[in-house]
This record gives structure tokens, C-alpha cells and sequence, in this order.
């Protein structure tokens, strides 16, 4: 039978313990807007894609060329795990388990979720904080090392939550980075707040400058993304990320 | 929603004009609608209200071009953001209010229903 979800890979890349950013979509589109960024600005090439039969039936042009929406970028040292469209809700376990034992494949160092975390009065923050999640003492270890605010208390959902959990599962070290952003709104802001924490681990010195100058026209691209993934968000049991878990343990 | 509706749910309009992505938030004695309108100054928003309905108009600074895309193929450029949103609840228009920051644009909408005090025997 064939695996539900196929990571399909295009070039042949001797690896060196990379280190995975995930920036699938989600709230704010943070992980989305910051991937490709990163993409553009490090010039990293196209290394392979996703294709599952619970995807939509969608593909993308650009400049001409047919593309599979779910990409994988990078080189030796970095592999970039984005998308052009939202995650159907069915397809996120089975999504982040074939991740997962992909990366697990490849050697991966350390996986980095970057996403956000959706705060009611974003309109009012100038510069986002970012807070962090760690799937294992090491993880935990390195956000300390790094000086990252953990996230002590609280729910996590979507397909960063599941992607900890799997990369737990196959003793991956994995982390999340969660920037306060806009819940339906992109938020190129709280993109730029998440490279800058990300960049502690990758130390590539990546400029936010332009991503913060272009930020409005980023804005009206995402539109259509952002509408999709609220769709889809709502059925991932985002809002129990606003829940207070019971205290008493 | 018809099956032509559902195909052609376009966000944008061949008259230039854009929707805007908006969250409404019921807080119990008010309704709060924001939208995203990136690109556009304070002074070119226009904010009408009636007792159910509230309708924005936003002109961008600088219009939105896109070449050879979709279904358009052709250049098409969006110049303003246009919505208008149909309340859950009558509300008050004359005690609205509106603050914009950011690319944000917040409305409070109270609501026109009277809080009635219920003692408790």
C-alpha cells in the first residue's frame, strides 16, 4: 500500500545534520511569511516536495512552471518545510508522522516550528514577543542556552503541536517558536520577531528590514492564504490555545 | 450559495476593488469589527454604519497591481478595500466609534439591547 503522505525528493543532497524550519500555514501566517523569506533571502533552492492523496487537487504556476504547493528548500545544512496552501485537517497526522520519520531519515539536528501565537490586542504591540515550546530536555536545554521564554502552562494546537509530538516519538529534538501575532491577519511583524529568535539557532545573521518594509505588500499577497487557513484553523481546535489548562497537578 | 458562487468566490472585484480580510467579536454589550487594510492612510477610510449593517470603504496609497495572473491574464489593479458586513445585532450607529493603527481598523459597535438588572431572591 502506498504511504499516504510521499516526501518526494528532487536533488540529491549530501546532508550535514540540518536543521528543519517548518513554516507550515497557520494563525498570522507566521511560519508561512517567515519560510519564505528566509527562502528568498538565502537563496535556497527547491530540494523536493510533498504530495498526499488528502491534499487538495491543487498545484500553483509560477512564472510559467507547474509546482506542487507543499515545498521542501535548502541546501546541506538547512531544509525549509513550506506550503502555498492550508493544511486539511485530515492530513495533519499522517502530514507531520511522514515529516517526521523524513527527518529522522536525513539526521536531522533540530526542528525548528516557527508559528504564532495569537494575542487579542496584536494591534496594540509594536515589536511581537516570541515564546517557545520544547519537545524533550534537550530542546528545552537549547532554548534556556539561547534565551528564549519558554511557554510554561498552556494548550498548543494545529500542526506544529502534532510535529513536536512526532519528532518526540522518533527522538528527534524539536522545537516551537510562537510570536504573538494577529489570529486572521498576516503578520510580517510577528515574522520578523520569529526570525530574529530563530536566528539564535541558525546564526545566518538574516536581515529583517526588508520583510518589515515590505510587510503591507506581503499583507495583500497573503490574503487568500490567510482566509483559507482561518478556515482550516477553526477545525484544529485553535481556540483551545486562549483555554487555561487545570492548574492542579 | 449557489454552485456558480461557490466556483467563483472571488475575493476581488473587476471594479478595483479589494475585500478586506475582518474578525467581529461579540462581547456581550458590543460589537467589535476589525478589518486589515494594509496600504491605506487613516484620513482615506470611510466608516458608514446603520442599525444592522457596517460598510468601510478604504482608497490605498499606492494601487495593487497584478500582471498575467489567474484568471484575469490580463494587468488588473486594485485601488481601495470595499466591505460591507451585516450585524448579528441592532446596534447604536450614533455611539460608534473607530480608531485605526497599524493597517488595523477597529470599530465598537454598542449594541442598541438594554442591560436589564435582575435581582437575585
Amino acid at each position: 500500500m502506498m504511504d499516504t503522505v510521499r516526501i518526494v525528493e528532487e536533488s540529491v543532497v549530501t546532508r550535514k545534520n540540518p536543521i528543519v524550519i517548518e513554516g507550515l500555514p497557520d494563525v498570522g501566517l507566521v511560519g508561512t511569511i517567515a519560510a519564505s523569506y528566509i527562502v528568498d533571502k538565502l537563496k535556497y533552492e527547491e530540494i523536493g516536495y510533498i504530495e498526499s492523496d488528502l491534499f487538495p487537487p491543487v498545484m500553483v504556476i509560477h512564472g510559467g512552471k507547474l509546482k506542487s504547493p507543499f515545498c521542501l528548500y535548502g541546501n546541506e545544512e538547512v531544509v525549509v518545510v513550506s506550503s502555498e496552501i492550508a493544511i486539511p485537517p485530515n492530513a495533519v497526522y499522517p502530514l507531520t508522522r511522514a515529516l517526521a520519520d523524513w527527518f529522522s531519515s536525513i539526521n536531522a539536528s533540530l526542528v525548528i516550528s516557527v508559528t504564532g501565537l495569537p494575542v487579542k490586542n496584536r494591534m496594540d504591540i509594536d515589536k511581537p514577543e516570541v515564546f517557545a515550546v520544547g519537545n524533550n530536555e534537550e530542546a528545552i536545554r537549547k532554548l534556556k542556552e539561547k534565551q528564549v521564554e519558554l511557554m510554561e502552562e498552556g494548550f498548543i494546537a494545529g500542526t506544529y503541536a502534532v510535529m513536536l509530538r512526532e519528532c518526540y516519538k522518533k527522538d528527534l529534538c524539536a522545537i516551537s517558536l510562537l510570536a504573538q501575532c494577529f489570529p486572521v491577519y498576516p503578520d510580517p511583524g510577528a515574522a520578523a520577531s520569529a526570525i530574529g529568535s530563530l536566528d539564535k539557532f541558525l546564526q545566518l545573521g538574516i536581515d529583517v528590514r526588508e520583510l518589515l518594509e515590505r510587510g503591507e505588500e506581503i499583507k495583500l499577497k497573503a490574503r487568500d492564504l490567510m482566509r483559507q487557513t482561518a478556515l482550516s484553523a477553526s477545525e484544529m481546535q485553535k481556540s483551545a490555545e486562549q483555554d487555561m489548562p487545570i492548574m492542579y497537578r | 450559495m449557489g454552485i456558480e458562487r461557490r466556483i467563483i468566490k472571488a475575493t476581488w472585484g473587476y471594479n478595483g476593488d479589494l475585500e478586506p480580510l475582518y474578525e467581529l467579536e461579540d462581547t456581550g454589550d458590543e460589537i467589535i469589527v476589525t478589518f486589515d487594510l494594509p496600504r491605506v492612510k487613516r484620513e482615506n477610510v470611510e466608516i458608514n454604519t446603520t442599525e444592522d449593517t457596517v460598510e468601510i470603504t478604504a482608497k490605498m496609497s499606492e494601487a495593487v497591481c497584478w500582471e498575467r495572473w489567474g484568471s484575469v491574464q490580463r494587468r488588473i489593479s486594485f485601488t481601495q478595500f470595499r466591505k460591507q458586513i451585516r450585524l448579528p445585532e441592532p446596534i447604536e450607529p450614533e455611539k460608534a466609534s473607530a480608531s485605526f493603527r497599524n493597517g488595523v481598523l477597529r470599530i465598537i459597535l454598542p449594541k442598541k439591547r438594554r442591560k436589564v438588572f435582575i435581582p437575585v431572591q
